[in-house]
């Protein structure tokens, strides 16, 4: 038996940037799903799908657009909370429950490439 | 990222490729040999800016916008990276000093493993800040200045900004900080480039970083005052030129370029020009390497609300947001027809980049400027400065000495 996910619910905030942002949900053929594919950042849904057009209209057949705010979502990878405090009592809790978490405080939950260089030649900032 | 001194006064005409890649643990200055598989990551901190520059990609305000990421998430957020092995994160905005957390985050971003660095328009900072920063961990600080006093000021929208800007350098390289110029190029400025590289060398300025305009944000708004192609290349050829003359004279500034990969392929004609084919076949060899255009691949923003983009440039779409779905699993979603189609572009570019010979160390340059201006995501760069000849098909200097 499938355990059921332990979903929490994403905070609704404002995404705009500034722009108010739309979700962008594509079908590439007639017998394929929607499919999420991103948001644009527009005023109006005139101007979203003349976006998303530009983007993804040279190959989907239907582009369906929804604004970014009116979305519930829930998710297994929720966020911390936005307060510090919360953040705090969250990890504590979650430790006391002896749950199992996916970082090692060891490596401080980092997946480094095996032989990954850690600085690059072409890097922002990479000093002389 | 190109870096014009490395490749016209740093690299040997033979040999060089093994010999840096031996360098990849050091703290010395490197090439290395694989492409960099993990993005570098830009974070808008904030949209709030103390100053209003004409060039903005991020459309900074005075305000703070609404949903920006609190210190916790933030947090949560560095943790993301350092989770899918990003190397560095590029502490932006609007302006990232305004946020009075930065160093605590800076700080954070160390611990985890990642390499904090700053782009900052420089006026913010003080003696006391920049100690602070160093000793947060911060390894590098970019400062943003675009022209002569007065030019700089008319486009930062406040008198006395390039003063404080400089102030602010100062201030970093007392601190100890490794400290560099930032300065975008359009016509209005372009003239000012060596007059403000000789002013800030004087400062003790040795690094300068020359990014081309790309067309998001308020930058959108000045494509009639972006250099045109033949000034643009006359601009890049003096910088070329700059850059060996202060090497001739003892001054190892280094100089490098942003924005427009057509200068990978400049550069290899110049190198061929200037030093012989067997010094162009090196610098194409180590452009090869260092992977064309990084839209999608090398590069990553992520906006002070969470929204993660293809470049900092390109605010007006994005794959996702970090509050829903953590950072790494977003760029590795290739189920993205957008994502899927850049990261293999060399097969969707049309016009003159479909058969150009330079094709795979500039990847069609910028896909942004392609969309403002052609209307066409794979469209040619109408920024691309290279003659018909010179990106006809062929194999130019192809299968470098360094293999």
């Amino acid at each position: 038996m499938v355990a059921k996910a332990r979903r929490e619910r994403v905070e609704r905030t404002d995404r705009g940037s500034p722009v108010p942002q739309w979700e962008v949900f594509v079908r590439d053929s007639e017998t394929d799903p929607l499919r999420h594919v991103g948001s644009v950042a527009a005023h109006s849904a005139a101007e979203a799908h003349e976006h998303a057009t530009r983007l993804f209209g040279w190959y989907a057949v239907d582009v369906w657009l929804c604004p970014a705010d009116a979305v519930e979502r829930f998710t297994t990878s929720a966020f911390p909370a936005t307060d510090e405090g919360d953040v705090t009592e969250e990890t504590d809790a979650e430790r006391e429950s002896g749950a199992e978490t996916e970082i090692d405080t060891e490596t401080n939950g980092r997946r480094i490439a095996e032989g990954e260089p850690r600085s690059y030649e072409e890097t922002i900032g990479e000093p002389r | 990222m190109i870096s014009i001194s490395k490749l016209l006064c740093d690299l040997d005409a033979e040999g060089d490729g093994l010999r840096y890649d031996a360098a990849d643990e050091s703290n010395t200055h490197q090439i290395t040999k694989r492409r960099q598989r993990r993005p570098v990551v830009v974070w808008n901190t904030t949209r709030q800016c103390n100053l209003y520059c004409s060039h903005c990609y991020a459309a900074a305000e005075d305000e703070p916008a609404p949903g920006e990421l609190t210190t916790a998430e933030g947090k949560a957020f560095l943790d993301q990276l350092a989770d899918y092995g990003v190397p560095v994160v590029l502490f932006s905005g609007g302006e990232p000093l305004v946020r009075d957390d930065l160093e605590e985050l800076v700080a954070y971003a160390a611990d985890a493993g990642l390499r904090p660095v700053l782009s900052t328009n420089g006026t913010l900072i003080t003696a006391e800040r920049a100690a602070a920063l160093r000793d947060a961990g911060l390894q590098y600080a970019g400062i943003s200045v675009d022209g002569r006093p007065e030019r700089n000021d008319s486009f930062r929208g406040r008198e006395g900004a390039f003063d404080a800007a400089v102030r602010g350098i100062e201030h970093c390289l007392d601190a100890g900080l490794k400290t560099g110029l930032r300065y975008t190029i359009t016509s209005a400025n372009a003239g000012d480039l060596e007059a403000v590289i000789d002013l800030l060398v004087d400062v003790g300025l040795d690094r300068f970083c020359f990014y081309h305009l790309d067309y998001g944000g308020r930058g959108a708004e000045l494509v009639d005052a972006d250099l045109t192609p033949t000034e643009r290349r006359a601009a890049i050829e003096r910088l070329c030129e700059l850059t060996l003359e202060y090497h001739d004279d003892g001054e190892e500034i280094e100089t490098l370029l942003v924005g427009n990969y057509a200068d990978a392929a400049f550069l290899v004609e110049y190198a061929s020009e200037r030093f012989g084919d067997a010094r162009a076949r090196t610098v194409r060899d180590y452009l090869e390497r260092n992977g064309g255009d990084p839209t999608g691949e090398r590069i990553a923003d992520v906006d002070y609300c969470g929204n993660v983009h293809l470049t900092q440039f390109w605010q007006g779409y994005s794959l996702g947001n970090v509050r829903d779905r953590p950072f790494g699993e977003l760029w590795e979603d290739e189920t993205n027809p957008l994502l899927r189609a850049l990261r293999e572009r060399e097969t969707h570019l049309t016009g003159r980049c479909s058969e150009c010979r330079y094709r795979s160390i500039c990847r069609g340059a910028s896909r942004l400027r392609a969309l403002a201006v052609e209307d066409d995501l794979f469209a040619p760069d109408p920024q691309c400065y290279l003659t018909e000849g010179e990106i006809a098909p062929g194999d130019a200097f192809a299968g470098g000495s360094a293999d």
